[in-house]
């Protein structure tokens, strides 16, 4: 089953999207490259509801629960690890449930130890991390990720990315994942889109092998974003 | 740590001795206790002021004034701020006004509380006006200073608009309000002695230092005016030590 995008428009002062299009298949990494200002996550954003686009049909969405990592980690930073968790889950929970199930994710993620840390006290990585694991913790259907490596060094990046997919394939949710990076995107994407520059049209929609890595699809991700950078 | 601590301390011991030192200095050259009494004297003047059998209903006085004015710009500040901080428009309507009630000087308020109130409201009067403006802009400063995308992310999480309250608005306007507190304690607390130097309650610090200057008693006046500066440390202490327990995310790194 899949969900899809149709016949999306959205402007500001400039048409991000024009009769754009698109489809993301269920349990899947999709991942979208672009670079800045493509309209990624504006994209992201009008199927998280937090804009409205000028026109389109969202097919396959409105009955999804969604989570949502930001590209900062938006942690409360008078809330520790713990309580950052507790905080999205829902009020229905008792208080003790709720604590339980946020501790459960923290050991997930490998926060073990944290739980009592304010997000000041943590590193970058780790924070971005209390941040997926709260994605993690909302029963989401759906998660949404606007490039959560950013800013991260290199070794750091490769951790998470080792870190998140066995996380990730505990219940192979759907997620859709914004980068700019070509090397994230070959190694978390089961599909990789390649966006233009404004306004957006997909240059190329590819299956990735993540386990099979080779450089002839590393070329044609790399030729199809020169062309739009040139373009 | 500790040796710092112990440094800073030894720092405040020698800086309060110097003070004394100065003090003695000058009372044994002047050598008149009508201009400056000796430090002993007027220490010993504290002992017996505190010994005094209406010491509590005087100093109580003050302070319930106190209370009551600051709980008042409290209520009022905080109110006002977070329509403030809100609401650019109100914003704009309301910033010429808290900048006038700064910048009255307190002695025409005192003059003018005088005769629309009874004695007893004119300090709590001014303290209330003198604190209000103090409250009012850290509190609205607060809320602009709220980080937007910490509330677009509670919104998508779909976290309902009571603990969007307590979990996020609330805890970033705290260290505004302890801080427009703080401010607002030491220039209330000066304010509303002025008003009862001026209006003359019975009961009243204020009352009792200008009873002293009419009789020339300094040793009283300073005395009282030891209290007075006492109190007011111990109330600028409390309002740190919740301001560190309330902030304690703040210094946890």
């Amino acid at each position: 089953m899949k969900i899809h995008i149709h016949n999306l428009y959205k402007s500001y002062q400039n048409p991000v999207f024009e009769d754009f299009s698109i489809s993301f298949k269920e349990n899947e990494i999709t991942c979208i490259l672009g670079p800045s200002g493509c309209g990624k996550t504006t994209l992201l954003h009008i199927i998280g509801g937090l804009i409205r686009p000028d026109g389109g049909v969202l097919e396959g969405f409105q009955d999804k629960q969604l989570s949502y990592v930001f590209q900062d980690p938006r942690l409360l930073p008078w809330k520790t690890v713990c309580e950052n968790i507790e905080f999205v889950l829902p009020k229905h929970l008792h208080a003790a449930e709720r604590k339980k199930q946020a501790e459960q994710l923290i050991k997930q993620v490998e926060l073990e130890g944290f739980s009592c840390y304010y997000p000041a006290q943590l590193s970058g990585g780790m924070r971005q991390r209390v941040s997926i694991a709260r994605a993690f913790a909302v029963s989401s259907d759906i998660i949404l990720m606007d490039e959560p490596l950013k800013g991260l060094d290199a070794v750091l990046k490769q951790n998470l990315i080792q870190w998140f997919l066995p996380i990730w394939k505990a219940d192979r949710r759907t997620v859709v994942f914004v980068t700019h990076d070509v090397e994230e995107a070959l190694q978390l994407g089961d599909t990789i889109v390649v966006l233009s520059k404004t306004p957006a049209r997909i240059l190329l929609q590819t299956e990735n092998n993540k386990l099979e890595k080779t450089d002839r699809l590393k070329e044609m991700l790399m030729t199809a974003l020169e062309n739009k950078e040139s373009g | 740590m500790k040796r710092f601590i112990n440094k800073k301390e030894t720092l405040t011991v020698l800086s309060i001795a110097l003070l004394l030192g100065i003090w003695k200095l000058l009372a044994v050259i002047l050598n008149s206790p009508y201009l400056i009494p000796d430090p002993k004297a007027t220490l010993a003047a504290v002992i017996k002021l505190c010994m005094e059998a209406d010491f509590l209903m005087v100093v109580g006085s003050t302070l319930l004034r106190g209370l009551i004015g600051f709980v008042l710009s409290g209520i009022l500040g905080i109110a006002i701020g977070i329509l403030a901080g809100i609401s650019p428009t109100f914003n704009t309507l309301i910033t010429p006004l808290l900048v006038t009630i700064r910048s009255i000087p307190v002695i025409s308020l005192i003059l003018l509380a005088l005769i629309w109130f009874q004695t007893g409201a004119v300090p709590v009067f001014i303290g209330f006006l003198t604190m209000f403006p103090f409250m009012c802009t850290n509190v609205s400063d607060g809320i602009r200073s709220i980080d937007p995308g910490l509330i677009e992310m509670a919104h998508f999480y779909k976290v309902d608009k009571k603990r969007i309250l307590t979990g996020v608005y609330i805890p970033a306007v705290m260290p505004f309000i302890t801080s427009g507190a703080s401010s607002a304690m030491g220039i209330g607390w000066r304010a509303i002695i002025i008003g009862e130097v001026l209006s003359q309650p019975v009961y009243g610090m204020g009352t009792r230092m200008q009873m002293a200057q009419t009789y020339l008693n300094v040793e009283a006046l300073i005395a009282w005016t030891l209290i007075a500066i006492v109190l007011s440390f111990l109330f600028e202490r409390l309002i740190r030590w919740g301001e560190s327990y309330i902030i304690r995310w703040k210094n946890a790194s």
